[in-house]
């Protein structure tokens, strides 16, 4: 009985302590959480609140009625998308394009970063650096500007091939060229920015491990292998998770920037779609019903890379 | 909470601005409250005589065309003549929410489904007004037009007003269009002076004259173009050569299958022509690049071009002929009638005698004010200052016939002849069709000959397209995406390598039927069947 008693006093000390814990934590820390106030209110206000908007997937949406005056029709939204041919060639174009970016875009800021980690002249270093970060601030507008003055048949390097006497090369206008440009063009707008993240988990690496080598005389290429690459292993293996949650998820103005008719078998992508549907014709219940597919198949792949990593021993992202 | 003060202090703001502009002074710009307090009191009296209430903002779309040096859409020559002159007399301020031009339809569709679609919404989409009216979202003005527009509807006419009918009542009030003429083709004349070629008569000749342009290069320029081109939809076009290539069709077969070519007997071949063309080098190499008809402006305007199709007044329009005029002075550009089908005719599209249609939304507390907009600048007096402003300042009258003088920002019109204010009409209004012509004509200066002659070529053997009195779901569904389809074939079959030609012709057209296409051409027969019925 009294140890019953016991317990019972000290559970309510328990919570007392840990009530006090918490009102201590939030006196001791108050500015912290005033920080944490904004983003917040950022997630909920434009991540959180809009999702009760998935409700027109399921819905003939009136845009004069909004979702209370709108019928329900469950899933025949989702079968007339099913149906449409254009959705399917969305679907695989939006897989193509985002599985050829993971292969020659993902190891392309890693390499970049290693390469700049090991230039031993500071100053060459912060202006390369600066060089490569710039592309990510430009628009799609502007660079799909720039593709075209440079590519098209009557651009710089059509003229220069042509004088060569190498002839002329559809950049734009063939369909593998043009992947290739869209990649490529990726790359260079992204791969400078990508390095920041691989550049701080290289300078998070204890610098005894490269005196050690050193002193062990191992060469440069061995002490990247051996000491560099695993040292960013963790953030590599992150970012390939995101990277593959994303599989489904394209940006809008790249592909339609750089897309034309002729290689429209190739650039219409889901977000090119759901844009055509949603706000071109006015359809909003088949675009929220593609964004929700796309969310659903993306959470899908999250998971299963999510999985797969901490299977082979990898720390996940959760 | 927060947003709700927000709302409370913005509108408020935009009640004191607004109030302000409606006052009538000229320099006190809405978006600068900041001079209000002398605006204010020198402008008092105007007020006084007006007690009826409070304001009322009327709000009116405008596109915003993204001209250089155009003004502020919302205080200029126009819009102040409008607040003068209907504002003060209803107790109202005329607002213009501008909308870029090239997403007309997107953006007016989000302003839908936001419910802040303006009182006075249009667009040159008649589908879109069916869909609206479908989903009940827009007003049905049979007894407000009764009521308020009198002299709207005496101006439009019967025949006009029904194409803005939906199941029979009112939905959209068209405005009446005054030129017909709708797409044209053009010839540098000097070029074929210069070569000694006769104005081509035949496809064939055009041929010829094409790869004689190509290959003797008349006007001695870097990259000479035969044929200038844009990627489909963007004002240059293939003209009416697809239709010198159609065969004989039924009326039935010929209306119902809508604008689009794809089935008519003869399209392939046409199709197949311009593929020749393409592949020999006469047509702009990367049009289907040219998304802006940029380059392809910029080639006209820099002399490379022998010939192009685009919007029957292309050549006159001010932002090809004055730099045209500048970087080449020899360069006439002359209209031809060139593409002649089995019937020795020249068959080419025209407008039916409807322009933009003018649409009220549900959401919209001004109904009666919008009509009685409409109606008002339906009067001969308002459409005359509006398209051409006072005389000695925007026009001087020569022989009767007001000749415009091009102006730049706060006199300026954005738009031919003011069409985007002007919403009852799109074209001169002089209250007479031969007047209007010569007027017309007159809008460009040095070339009134080449205007006069282009506008009847392309008023010739002309016909419309088929006005179905019942709205076609299909179409209302599959719309958007067809017409996409259809522009990206066009692109394609012009600029594939011609042994692929025959295979993605069947395969496309199949695909684009399989898409919608069968749907809405099978609805359009219906339609038209019932309606020959009830004749």
């Amino acid at each position: 009985m009294k140890a019953v008693l016991d317990i019972e006093a000290n559970a309510t000390i328990n919570r007392k302590t840990r009530k006090n814990n918490f009102i201590q934590a939030i006196k001791r820390d108050y500015l912290l959480y005033l920080l944490l106030l904004l983003p917040m209110a950022y997630m909920i206000i434009f991540k959180y609140a809009p999702i009760y908007g998935i409700l027109m997937a399921f819905q003939d949406y009136n845009i004069f009625q909004g979702i209370s005056g709108s019928e329900w029709v469950g899933l025949d939204v989702f079968k007339f998308i099913f149906e449409q041919n254009s959705f399917y060639r969305a679907l695989t174009n939006t897989l193509v394009l985002n599985f050829l970016d993971l292969i020659a875009g993902f190891p392309a800021p890693i390499i970049l970063a290693i390469l700049l980690y090991e230039i031993q002249f500071k100053r060459f270093k912060k202006i390369t650096q600066t060089v490569l970060y710039l592309p990510h601030f430009l628009s799609w507008i502007i660079i799909g500007g720039i593709v075209y003055l440079l590519f098209s048949s009557n651009g710089m390097a059509n003229t220069v091939l042509n004088e060569l006497g190498l002839g002329r090369i559809e950049f734009l206008s063939d369909k593998t060229n043009w992947l290739i440009m869209y990649v490529f063009v990726g790359i260079w707008q992204n791969a400078g920015w990508g390095t920041i993240l691989y550049l701080a988990a290289i300078t998070g690496i204890n610098r005894e491990l490269y005196e050690a080598a050193d002193i062990d005389g191992s060469s440069r290429l061995r002490k990247i292998w051996h000491i560099t690459l695993p040292g960013i292993k963790p953030t590599i293996i992150i970012l390939l998770i995101l990277q593959v949650g994303r599989m489904l998820s394209i940006g809008f103005d790249r592909p339609y920037v750089m897309g034309n008719s002729l290689v429209i078998e190739n650039s219409d992508v889901i977000s090119t779609f759901v844009y055509r549907v949603g706000i071109g014709s006015g359809d909003f219940s088949q675009a929220t019903a593609v964004g929700l597919f796309q969310s659903v198949v993306g959470l899908v792949f999250l998971v299963t890379a999510n999985y797969i990593a901490k299977k082979i021993g990898e720390q996940g992202i959760w | 909470m927060k947003i709700k003060k927000m709302l409370v202090v913005l509108s408020a703001i935009t009640l004191l601005t607004s109030s302000l502009a409606a006052c009538g002074s000229n320099n006190a710009k809405e978006s600068q409250p900041t001079s209000s307090p002398t605006s204010t009191s020198t402008s008092t009296p105007a007020k006084e005589e007006k007690p009826s209430g409070p304001l009322v903002t009327l709000t009116v779309e405008i596109f915003d065309r993204g001209i250089q040096g155009q003004p502020d859409m919302n205080n200029n020559t126009w819009t102040r003549y409008i607040n003068d002159n209907f504002g003060k007399q209803n107790n109202a301020i005329v607002k213009f929410v501008p909308v870029p031009r090239s997403q007309e339809v997107d953006k007016l569709n989000v302003l839908m489904a936001a419910g802040e679609a303006p009182d006075i919404s249009f667009t040159y989409d008649v589908n879109t007004v069916h869909r609206y009216a479908k989903m009940n979202g827009i007003m049905q003005l049979d007894d407000l037009l009764a009521e308020h527009g009198k002299d709207l509807k005496n101006y439009l006419g019967e025949k006009v007003l029904s194409y803005g009918k939906y199941n029979g009542s009112q939905v959209a009030i068209p405005a009446k269009r005054t030129s017909l003429a709708w797409s044209g083709t053009f010839i540098r004349k000097d070029w074929l002076d210069k070569l000694g070629l006769p104005l081509p008569t035949t496809r064939d000749e055009l041929y010829n004259t094409l790869v004689a342009f190509r290959d003797k290069n008349p006007g001695g320029v870097d990259g000479v173009i035969p044929w200038g081109l844009a990627t489909t939809g963007m004002n240059y076009n293939t003209g009416n050569l697809p239709e010198s290539f159609w065969e004989e069709q039924p009326e039935k077969e010929f209306v119902t299958a809508e604008s689009w070519g794809w089935l008519r007997p003869g399209n392939k071949e046409a199709l197949k022509f311009l593929n020749k063309l393409y592949n020999e080098k006469l047509i702009s190499p990367d049009f289907a690049l040219d998304k802006t008809a940029q380059q392809v402006d910029a080639d006209v305007t820099n002399g490379k071009v022998g010939f192009f199709s685009a919007n029957w007044d292309y050549p006159l329009r001010q932002k090809i002929s004055e730099p045209l005029k500048a970087n080449v002075p020899e360069a006439n550009y002359i209209p031809i009638d060139t593409f002649t089908n089995y019937e020795g005719k020249h068959k080419k599209i025209a407008y039916n005698e409807n322009g933009i249609n003018v649409i009220i939304p549900k959401s919209s507390k001004n109904a009666e004010l919008a009509i009685k907009y409409l109606d008002w600048m339906s009067s001969p007096e308002v459409l005359s200052f509006l398209q051409y402003g006072e005389e000695g300042v925007n026009h001087n009258i020569v022989n009767g016939i007001p000749q415009v003088i091009n102006q730049t920002g706060d006199n300026m019109q954005t738009s031919y002849m003011n069409l985007d204010y002007t919403l009852v009409v799109n074209g001169v209004e002089l209250g007479d069709p031969e007047k209007n012509i010569k007027a017309l004509a007159a809008s460009a200066p040095g070339l009134e000959e080449v205007a006069e002659q282009s506008y009847k070529i392309n008023t010739t053997d002309t016909y419309t397209l088929y006005y179905f009195d019942t709205p076609n779901e299909s179409k209302i569904k599959f719309g958007k995406t067809l017409e996409d389809m259809n522009k990206q074939m066009t692109d394609k079959l012009i600029s594939c390598k011609p042994s692929e030609f025959d295979n993605l012709y069947d395969k496309m057209v199949t695909e684009f039927m399989a898409a919608g296409g069968k749907a809405v051409m099978d609805e359009n027969v219906k339609i038209y069947e019932a309606m020959q019925a009830n004749k």
